[in-house]
């Protein structure tokens, strides 16, 4: 009796050493990434205001 | 009716932005195995979702372009490939960076990565093809056969890890993600797609202005007869 | 105009053809080009890639198709390059040939062209890299055959586009690389299996991605041609 005890005491304390088997941290990654996502929409969006139409457009209804 | 679209959609596509990757990196829980890592799913897979979408519609108009010549197809396609090759590059290179932590590579020439970097290098060829020819509408004609030769990799891209054994993962639907990241990728994939629209249609109005300033005789005008009273650019 | 029976577009493209291999026999300079180019070439990687004779045995297969892909960007461009000078292609459009005929002589000229400096170079590459071929003849001959059209037919497609554009020679392998690196990948790996030995039986399974891949590239050339060459 007093031997299966034990042995569930161990158990607990051997669980507790094991990782939870997940990737801890990794926010730089995360705002690398949405930072990049962010820039790129911010630019293309720059990039399509300086190339739109010198005078308004003649004609061709969209 | 356009400028309906080009007024409202970039508050709605900022407000989708903002909320689904509010949600993303704040509320939603963090992955099992990847942890807070994952959370550039909810970037990565809109991206290359809309560039498939992007290059896909550039097919359609270079399809459509060879039956019915026009230059608002031609147009159309040239924005289509230029907003998809866009988010295109920003979705693999998202991919990259995800892969370091999770696999341990920037890169690996599984099959998925090998045709997404295919379709990347294929359309900036297509983008210099529409450079390097002066005449536009042996541009047009050329481009459409290019985007439908081009256009083979697509599907070959979205089914590769279906139909190979692949490091990346299979295809991510509401059966395969955890309900509470479901919400937040969504609304991030709304978001995008609201940003490729309104990105297509300014685009689109670049290309039409150039067409127009190409193309200033109406006689010039493909498969249309000299039409005065039709202003240049109109198809 | 009225369209040609099928019968009609293979005899014209075989007269086409024969027209191209007359003239390429007569000069055989394009040939002879060819050959030094892509004979440097697997020089150079073996200089490149150092003395290390098990990888390039192992690789060898990879640095014969580069040599044929690289060698052929020159010989797909020339292909083309003889029509318009003179004006030729505006001749060739205005005889009765349909436009497929002249794209189904230019891809198979190009085939022959490729797999005929494919055969010279393998006994180089035998030599160079000392590899030996492990499978049958009947086997290497398929895979250059396959590879080879998998290269010319959507290669001749883009060198009559390229040919037209600014920097021509820029843009042909620019659009020609990323289309048949699929095509490419295939057929290294069946080359590799045909020089080392196939234990696992994998070489059909190559054979049918090429086979998939000239299915789709000559059928689309076939379809998408005469739109190129249209005035």
């Amino acid at each position: 009796m007093s031997s299966l005890s034990s042995l569930v005491v161990l158990a607990q304390a051997a669980a507790g050493e094991v990782g939870s088997g997940r990737i801890q941290g990794g926010w730089g990654f995360v705002w690398v990434s949405y930072g990049i996502t962010w820039g790129a929409l911010a630019l293309y969006s720059l990039s399509l205001w300086i190339r739109r139409p010198k005078n308004s457009p003649v004609g061709p209804k969209e | 009716m356009g400028k309906f679209f080009r007024m409202a959609l970039p508050p709605i596509a900022l407000g989708l932005l903002a909320v689904g990757h509010y949600i993303g990196l704040f509320v939603a829980p963090p992955d099992r195995e990847m942890g807070d890592v994952q959370r550039i799913m909810y970037a990565h897979v809109p991206a290359v979702w809309v560039a498939l979408v992007g290059l896909t519609l550039n097919f359609i108009c270079s399809v459509t372009y060879l039956f019915k010549q026009s230059w608002k197809t031609d147009s159309l396609a040239e924005a289509s490939a230029e907003v998809g090759l866009m988010f295109g590059a920003v979705g693999v290179l998202l991919g990259a960076i995800w892969g370091k932590p999770t696999w341990g590579v920037y890169w690996t020439w599984d099959p998925r990565l090998t045709t997404a970097a295919i379709m990347l290098v294929t359309y900036m060829g297509y983008m210099a093809l529409r450079r390097f020819v002066e005449d536009p509408e042996k541009r047009a004609t050329w481009s459409s056969v290019v985007g439908i030769i081009s256009a083979v990799n697509l599907p070959i891209i979205w089914f590769s890890v279906k139909w190979w054994r692949s490091l990346h993962q299979v295809q991510s639907s509401p059966k395969t993600v955890d309900p509470e990241m479901v919400v937040p990728l969504r609304v991030s994939a709304f978001a995008f797609l609201a940003f490729m629209i309104l990105f297509i249609i300014h685009r689109y109005r670049i290309a039409q202005y150039e067409r127009q300033l190409e193309v200033a005789l109406p006689e010039a005008l493909p498969g249309d007869g000299a039409g005065a009273n039709r202003t240049a650019g109109a198809a | 105009m009225s369209r040609p029976r099928p019968i009609g577009i293979l005899r014209a493209a075989l007269v086409l053809l024969g027209k191209d291999l007359l003239i390429e026999w007569r000069t055989r300079a394009r040939l002879n080009a060819l050959v030094f180019f892509a004979l440097s070439t697997l020089l150079l990687f073996s200089f490149a890639l150092g003395p290390d004779t098990k990888l390039l045995e192992r690789n060898a297969g990879g640095y014969l198709w580069l040599a044929i892909l690289f060698a052929s960007t020159l010989s797909l461009g020339e292909s083309f390059r003889i029509e318009y000078e003179n004006a030729c292609m505006d001749g060739l459009r205005l005889a009765p040939a349909d436009a497929r005929a002249i794209f189904l002589s230019k891809a198979v000229g190009n085939t022959l062209l490729l797999v005929l400096l494919g055969s010279l170079l393998i006994p180089v590459m035998v030599a160079l890299y000392g590899v030996k071929v492990v499978l049958g003849v009947g086997e290497l001959m398929a895979t250059l055959v396959l590879g080879c059209m998998a290269l010319a037919a959507p290669g001749s497609v883009y060198a009559a586009i390229a040919n037209n554009a600014r920097a021509r020679d820029v843009l042909l392998p620019l659009l020609l690389f990323p289309l048949i690196v699929p095509a490419l990948l295939a057929a290294t790996k069946a080359m590799a299996l045909v020089l080392q030995g196939d234990p696992m039986d994998q070489l059909g399974s190559w054979f049918g991605l090429l086979g998939g891949f000239n299915l789709i590239y000559w059928g689309l050339g076939f379809l998408l041609f005469p739109r190129v060459i249209e005035d």
